[in-house]
């Protein structure tokens, strides 16, 4: 056999070593939580249904819904809107439905265990109010974020005439902070396997990773630069608008959230 | 059919609660070797089927009302066991935001139409569906079925509300609780369901079952395709929602549904039970909304209930572990 092929001597040496234990709890915690930031981000993905309305009107609906849940005075303006926020639920996607049904859930509980000194006085009509407004709201807030793609919510803020600049700073704030927690997720695993034994440099190596992810962040600004400059950039950024043509199903929205209105206003007595 | 509240004594009703426990247990054990996963959405859209079918009040012999269960129908898509979970969860959205039904009372109304309507319904139509071949053998099995599962449901109900004034009565002899013996209460109620509200359970498991077989075979447990609702049964969820406004054309209260003046009128007194008992301030009192038209109310119970009803048992499928067949 040439020498080329025969394995090295130090090779061939049986491995006596037992690496000693060592509890490496907060580089999983760690991981853990970058990875639960991550899959919140792209939960869904923000797909938007066959039959969705635009975003901008989305973004100005759901905030009209959310103060008029919030200015009613009797609760039949809340259970229609009850009513709405559930039926939209129904149709979501089981993991965007089980996040939904969680953070509502949890307002909802919230809003009640605050108001439990109404229930020991008497007014347990109060508890159960609120506590349905804050699922209504949380409600109509996570379906929104949930339903639609984030580039065409953030170009929804166009519709309150924030500036371009912001909408574009929102942007690539977003993607940066999926990239780069992505990064910070392999450096985490990285370190997690090269962490043989006790070691006890684990916790000052944290530091290190921070500047690995701002040196690479550093880099992939200037990249992002370069790259759209030679894109022919030149400063302006439509949003996403041109993405957002009318749609027959906004029509439909903002007919059913004048008829809301209108209840709303009769319920109070103003009609 | 729904027992309101205070027409069991607190005794009834717990044993009755207590004696669901393991009935419930059973069932969500067998729910989980039985319905796959992907199923389980399909399982609270028959959820829905009942929960609407309860919602058409119909005019019985006597003046009072009754309404079909469909818990035979669920029993023959899914499985008895899953039809008892299904209607278990649709009285507990109905007691629970609509008053429809006692909040002590659920063990009782759970026992009677989740628990013995669907186990005598299969039974039944699995006797009579295997002497006759065929889809005819299957519709016929499912309307003797349902018919006689409604019934003994019903009977159930009738034998609870009449031992009552045997069992809870103060010194003067006055009923504490249901003040009708067993001689009033199982004519009353068995006329009614005998005669119209039987055929109406079967009306709607058959209408139900035959439209299933023929728009969405898939739907049930005994297929294997995966396959989510499809707009045919989306359509018809849609359409008996819309008609719910319908059971307010069939006026008077169920028998044993009574308000306590309606039933201090009949009787001629109150009984303590009911006038002391604990009361529980339902979301939307028997499907009202508040001042709004009470067909608007029934719309919008409706809605909620369905929708409630599907996305419990969507998260149901989110947290049953994948099934995996390792001989495939």
């Amino acid at each position: 056999m040439p020498d080329a092929a025969k394995i090295p001597g130090w090779l061939a040496v049986p491995q006596d070593y037992e690496p000693r234990s060592d509890r490496s709890s907060f580089i999983a915690k760690s991981m853990l939580s970058v990875a639960s930031v991550l899959r919140q981000l792209r939960l869904d993905g923000g797909r938007s249904g066959r039959f969705s309305p635009t975003a901008p009107v989305k973004l100005v609906l759901s905030l009209g819904a959310i103060i008029v849940n919030s200015l009613a005075t009797n609760l039949m303006t809340t259970l229609v809107l009850l009513a709405f926020v559930l039926v939209r639920a129904a149709f979501l996607p089981r993991p965007a439905l089980a996040h939904v049904a969680a953070m509502a859930g949890a307002a909802a509980l919230l809003a009640f265990v605050l108001m439990l000194p109404a229930v020991v006085l008497g007014q347990p009509a109060s508890a159960v109010r609120l506590a349905v407004k804050a699922l209504v709201s949380t409600g109509i807030v996570m379906e929104v974020a949930l339903t639609t793609p984030a580039g065409e919510l953030t170009g929804a803020l166009r519709t309150f005439h924030i500036s371009n600049l912001v909408i574009m700073t929102i942007d690539l704030a977003l993607r940066a902070i999926v990239r780069l927690g992505e990064c910070a997720l392999e450096t985490l695993i990285a370190l997690d396997l090269r962490s043989v034994g006790r070691d006890h440099g684990k916790r000052t190596s944290m530091g290190g990773v921070g500047g690995a992810l701002l040196v690479r962040a550093s880099v992939a600004a200037g990249d992002t630069h370069d790259a759209m400059r030679c894109r022919g950039f030149e400063g302006t950024y439509d949003g996403g608008a041109r993405s957002m043509s009318p749609r027959a199903a906004d029509a439909l929205l903002i007919a059913a959230f004048g008829l809301l209105i209108a209840l709303s206003l009769y319920l109070e007595g103003v009609l | 059919m729904h027992i309101p509240e205070n027409y069991l004594s607190p005794s009834t009703c717990a044993i009755l609660d207590v004696a669901m426990i393991p009935i419930w247990g059973h069932a969500v054990k067998k729910v989980r070797e039985t319905v796959p996963r992907d199923k389980m959405p399909l399982v609270g859209i028959a959820a829905a089927f009942c929960f609407l079918s309860m919602m058409f009040n119909i005019p019985l012999p006597g003046g009072t009302t009754g309404h079909a269960v469909c818990g035979t129908l669920i029993a023959i898509l899914f499985g008895p066991w899953t039809a008892c979970l299904a209607v278990s969860i649709a009285l507990i959205i109905q007691a629970v935001f609509f008053g429809d039904g006692g909040i002590l009372a659920i063990g009782a109304n759970c026992f009677n139409m989740a628990f013995v309507l669907p186990l005598v319904g299969y039974a039944v139509y699995r006797a009579v569906s295997g002497r006759i071949e065929g889809r005819r053998g299957e519709l016929v099995g499912a309307a003797v079925g349902s018919y006689l599962g409604l019934n003994a449901a019903a009977l159930l109900a009738a034998i609870e509300f009449g031992i009552q004034p045997l069992l809870f009565s103060d010194a003067s002899g006055a009923a504490l609780y249901c003040p009708y013996p067993l001689s009033v209460s199982i004519p009353a109620m068995m006329l009614g369901h005998l005669t119209v509200a039987g055929i109406a359970e079967a009306g709607f498991t058959v209408g139900i079952l035959a439209f299933l077989r023929n728009a969405a075979p898939s739907f049930g447990i005994e297929t294997t395709e995966a396959d989510s609702a499809s707009a045919p049964v989306i359509g018809l969820v849609v359409a008996l929602i819309a008609a719910t406004p319908l059971g307010l054309l069939a006026t008077g209260d169920a028998w044993g549904e009574w308000g306590l003046e309606d039933l201090a009128q009949m009787v001629g007194y109150e009984p303590a039970g009911l006038s002391s008992g604990w009361e529980w301030s339902a979301l939307m009192p028997d499907y009202t909304v508040g001042v709004l038209p009470e067909w608007f109310g029934y719309l919008i119970s409706a809605i909620i209930g369905v929708a409630l009803l599907v996305i419990i048992f969507r998260l149901a499928s989110g947290a049953m572990r994948p099934s995996v067949d390792f001989d495939a």
